[in-house]
């Protein structure tokens, strides 16, 4: 599981070895590594760096300044900001890039360490910062309120040097979260203009918002920490990162006509060696059979050379296919092939436009290549986890976890972290984890709780537990919970779609022996369905009160004001008292007419 | 007869260097939608169509102000997704490459929107979330979404009705926020809408009167929806047009001449009578002077010795509160850092706390005396 890992520590550790030359620089790369399932795995990293000194000086060269800037303001120390979409399919695709810690639930996720000494002064910085970060980034990041925000006790752990991290005195660690946030252009253009290059040279020409939110899955994120390493001077790092997974054969369709049609019979791939297998009966070929692409193809555009920026000793793209597969380049291009076999590099003139193209196996002139040695076979990950709502009703529900240690020998310990809506409140006493195949819980699966409870309409719930997992088990987590009933006012406008309840965050603390440092995994979020009123009530209300209230007035009001006779009393109406009336008014009226008459006479 | 004659000539030339001096010297544009909801793609279509057109005659990203309440190039129902269109030919995506929303989702909120107008925001609002404006700037005010007589609907949810609206303007208005508006709305009984507004310099437009409804111009049928309004269609024509580039001198007369019953099918009307000048100044306005960015230099020419010296006079005063501040600042913060000495700091922050069974029979004790004590109370 540790080949992929491996891989990017070493890239790292590059980085790092040029990093110390000198203060300011800028490193790029591009990882592209095929999956299963016509599937391509891009990871985009952008890194750069600036002496602590020359940031309180006011002094950018690669760093963004208008991030620096809110970062300054907002007293951050530390600060990471993710945009997710979609789902990483762990069963197919295997471990994921980064091993988990570039990226986020669905949603946008911010967690950041500031400098504040008392929990008032945190919030109010976190305002700032999240106010801010709403206006740099397209996005609605001003929704982290009080409620939305947890403090996580065991789950994350900073990546840079911080000072006094022993007495964690003067840093407060805040996490804040938006599941429903929609993740769209509007944040790309942003996160490219932090760059350098601005999106307009190097990898990041190839990034275009019609293909990265068309991929299956797909993270952004922003990660901004100090460095001090031992003797140096400190540093602070920017890391930007873009992963995201295409599916091969949708990203090849044209912009203008992405929608797919019917392929004739006769171009369609069938698999021969099933039996049924005839003219009118197909069963799909397997999907690798369609691992062929270029460059231009799955990005929509060609690669405008390498940015002139960036350090020149790392190579801006990397492949990660077996040696035996041939790859074509454009003219200019230079393909170094690393010692694992496994994977190689391309380092790109400046100013030539290029394109990488690989192409179908067996076409390529190797021949004898099944389908399975074309793609490397995926890390198998440290864990598998699926989250999902049991139970039935307006009134009450479950959540149920599915951790899956897929390790034959090694046990796993990690921290799952939830923090939950304010109204989702859960019965702790039901929470218990039991191993599969086995009756009742077991009581050594979680060794530590975390809880905080939930306060109505001011904060979420926060829960992490320490669990677990001896190897190749499942362990199934489940809570009860109960649904509240919001204030009218509090649905949002589309409240029957449901509310969107963030991903829990699992952070792996040891595999085996070894302790891990830094590897984490997501469930996807969760849709609850609350309880919603029937919104144009009010109206109703409203409608028969009033008719009510204007039949009651209006029978009060003739009571009062009329005088009630028995019919034999009052007046007789026929239709000669009738015909005697109007006689009576016309004759009045032609009276009244002849005197004016003589009045004007005179 | 003849002194009346020199008055005139007299009182035009004084006027002449005022005319100059009202002019504008920034552009700015509030583009609005209010719906939500895939099916109501039309009316993100018409605002960011809007958006694009702005943008094409000069007016900078940091003075748009986009609010769109849904998001539909990311939305799964959309078959192509990252991109809007406001044509079933598909030419131009309107979400392109480069786009920045201010406000989205639940953000766009009558509150936010007249928040926005009247500038009554929090310390910690963001300035791309502003509307900067002062009393040298021009704003296009566009809407669009579902609305009736005298309201517009927000997100299906909530309404602005005409009087709210015409009482922003005015408290515009009184804080010098804006020197002219057009206000441009596209919404069923549009016309009713601005028909409250009393503040003035503002040029009002909408789509259709009391009892009209506003209706699409046609659907594109891979979107599945239709993709823009009519009002909005056929001003978009007239703009893209006649109204090349910035050097355009369309006026605001010929585009509300271009309305046409036959084309939008319902009658568009117009509102001058706020105008300084009435309807000739304001239908002699040009396109550009609200869809365009013209930026205007104002220079102050002759020298006004006694504001120069009552400025002076004024900075000085300031100058002197700030050391004052100062100096009190400082002998608090003495204050303070000595006070904080005396006490050792205590850290108040709450965090979970973990759950243990340490006290386990202290709370089984409380619990057993708890339910002895009723037990007590009821026996008595």
């Amino acid at each position: 599981m540790h080949r992929f890992l491996s891989f990017l520590l070493l890239f790292l550790f590059s980085l790092y070895a040029s990093g110390v030359a000198s203060a300011a620089d800028y490193h790029e790369q591009l990882v592209l590594q095929p999956l299963p399932l016509s599937a391509l795995l891009a990871s985009f990293n952008f890194r750069s760096n600036t002496s602590l000194s020359a940031f309180e000086a006011h002094n950018y060269r690669f760093f963004p300044r208008s991030l620096g800037q809110i970062l300054q303001h907002a007293g951050t120390r530390e600060l990471h900001l993710r945009f997710s979409l979609g789902h990483w399919d762990a069963e197919s695709w295997g471990a994921r890039p980064w091993n988990g810690t570039r990226e986020g639930g669905t949603g946008v996720e911010l967690w950041a360490w500031l400098e504040a000494e008392e929990e008032d002064e945190a919030n109010h910085r976190w305002s700032t910062l999240t106010n801010a970060l709403s206006g740099l980034f397209c996005a609605s990041l001003n929704f982290i309120d009080g409620t939305r925000t947890t403090r996580p006790v065991m789950s994350f752990r900073p990546e840079g040097t911080l000072p006094n991290t022993n007495s964690s005195s003067n840093t407060q660690l805040l996490y804040g979260v938006l599941p429903r946030e929609v993740v769209c252009t509007e944040n790309l253009t942003p996160f490219l203009k932090l760059l350098p290059s601005k999106g307009k040279a190097g990898i990041a020409s190839l990034l275009d918002g019609h293909k990265l939110f068309d991929a299956s899955w797909q993270s952004m994120a922003i990660d901004v920490r100090p460095i001090c390493p031992p003797g140096g001077e400190c540093v602070l790092e920017i890391e930007q990162t873009i992963d995201m997974v295409l599916d091969i054969e949708r990203s090849k369709r044209p912009r203008g006509n992405p929608i797919p049609r019917p392929v004739p019979s006769h171009e369609l791939k069938c698999d021969m060696t099933k039996p049924y297998q005839s003219d009118d009966t197909c069963y799909p070929a397997d999907y690798t059979a369609s691992q062929d692409w270029t460059l231009s193809q799955v990005f929509g555009r060609l690669m405008k050379g390498a940015c002139p920026l960036s350090d020149p000793s790392v190579p801006p793209v990397c492949l990660r296919v077996p040696h035996s597969r041939d790859v074509y380049v454009s003219v200019g291009v230079r393909e170094m092939k690393n010692a694992d076999g496994l994977s190689r590099c391309f380092e790109v003139p400046s100013d030539a436009e290029v394109d990488i193209v690989l192409p179908q196996i067996g076409q390529a002139g190797v021949t004898g290549h099944t389908a399975n040695g074309a793609i490397l076979t995926p890390d198998t990950p440290p864990l598998y986890a699926e989250r999902s709502f049991t139970g039935y009703g307006q009134e009450r529900g479950g959540v149920q976890t599915i951790l899956t240690n897929p390790s034959p020998d090694k046990e796993v310990e990690f921290v799952y972290m939830e923090s939950l809506p304010w109204f989702m409140r859960i019965y702790l006493h039901t929470l218990q984890a039991r191993l599969d195949g086995q009756n009742g819980a077991d009581n050594s699966l979680i060794q530590e709780v975390y809880y905080r409870p939930a306060v109505d309409r001011a904060r979420g719930t926060q829960l992490e537990l320490r669990m677990r997992i001896p190897p190749a088990s499942t362990v199934f987590l489940t809570y009860d919970f109960e649904k509240s009933i919001l204030r009218y006012t509090e649905y949002p406008p589309d409240a029957n779609r449901g509310f969107d309840v963030a991903a829990a965050v699992i952070t792996i603390l040891r595999v085996g022996q070894e302790a891990v440092s830094t590897s984490s995994l997501r469930t996807t979020t969760l849709l609850l369905s609350l309880p919603t009123p029937d919104f144009s009530m009010p109206y109703n209300v409203i409608i028969f009160t009033s008719t009510a209230i204007a039949l009651a007035f209006g029978g009060l009001f003739n009571i009062l004001v009329r005088r009630f006779v028995a019919a034999d009393e009052g007046p007789e109406v026929s239709i000669k008292t009738l015909k005697t009336r109007i006689a009576a008014r016309l004759s009045d009226l032609v009276k009244k007419f002849k005197q004016a008459k003589i009045d004007r006479k005179e | 007869m003849k002194l009346s004659g020199i008055a005139a000539v007299l009182a035009a030339a004084l006027l002449a260097p005022a005319t100059v001096a009202a002019e504008h010297t920034s552009n700015w544009a509030v583009l609005v939608s209010t719906s939500r909801f895939w099916f109501n793609y039309r009316h993100l279509a018409n605002v960011l169509s809007m958006y694009r057109t702005v943008k094409r005659l000069g007016i900078p990203d940091s003075q748009i102000i986009l609010m769109l309440p849904d998001d539909m190039a990311c939305n799964p129902r959309n078959a192509f997704p990252g991109t809007v269109y406001s044509n079933a030919d598909r030419a131009v995506d309107l979400y392109g490459d480069n786009i920045e929303v201010d406000y989205r989702g639940y953000e766009v909120t009558v509150e936010n929107f007249i928040r926005l107008l009247t500038d009554r925001v929090g310390d910690e609002m963001p300035r791309s979330k502003r509307l900067l404006t002062d009393d040298r700037s021009n704003i296009l005010v566009y809407m669009t979404g579902h609305g009736g007589n005298e309201f517009l609907k927000f997100q299906d949810a909530e309404e602005i009705g005409a009087f709210d609206l015409a009482d922003a303007f005015e408290q515009m208005w009184e804080k010098k926020r804006y020197h002219e508006i057009l206000f441009m709305i596209d919404t069923c009984q549009a016309n009713t809408m601005y028909s409250k507004l009393y503040s003035p310099n503002i040029i009002a437009t909408g789509s259709s009167e009391l009892d009209q409804s506003s209706y699409s111009h046609h659907a594109d049928n891979d979107v599945g929806v239709a993709v823009i309004d009519r009002y909005t269609y056929y001003n978009l024509e007239f703009l893209e047009k006649e109204v090349r580039d910035i050097n355009s001198k369309k006026t605001v007369g010929d585009l509300f001449d271009s309305y046409d019953y036959e084309k939008i099918h319902s009658h568009a009307g117009v509102r001058y009578d706020l105008f300084r000048g009435g309807a000739e100044a304001a239908r002699s306005r040009l396109i550009t002077d609200f869809f365009g960015n013209v930026q205007n230099v104002e220079v102050d020419g002759s020298k006004n010795t006694t504001l120069e010296e009552d400025l002076l006079a004024l900075s000085k005063t300031i100058a002197a509160l700030k050391q004052k501040a100062d100096e009190v600042e400082a002998a608090e913060r003495n204050n303070s850092t000595q006070a904080t000495k005396k006490h050792p700091e205590t850290h108040k922050v709450q965090l979970a706390k973990p759950l243990t069974d340490d006290d386990w029979w202290t709370k089984k004790l409380f619990g057993a005396t708890a339910l002895a004590g009723c037990a007590a109370l009821w026996a008595l």
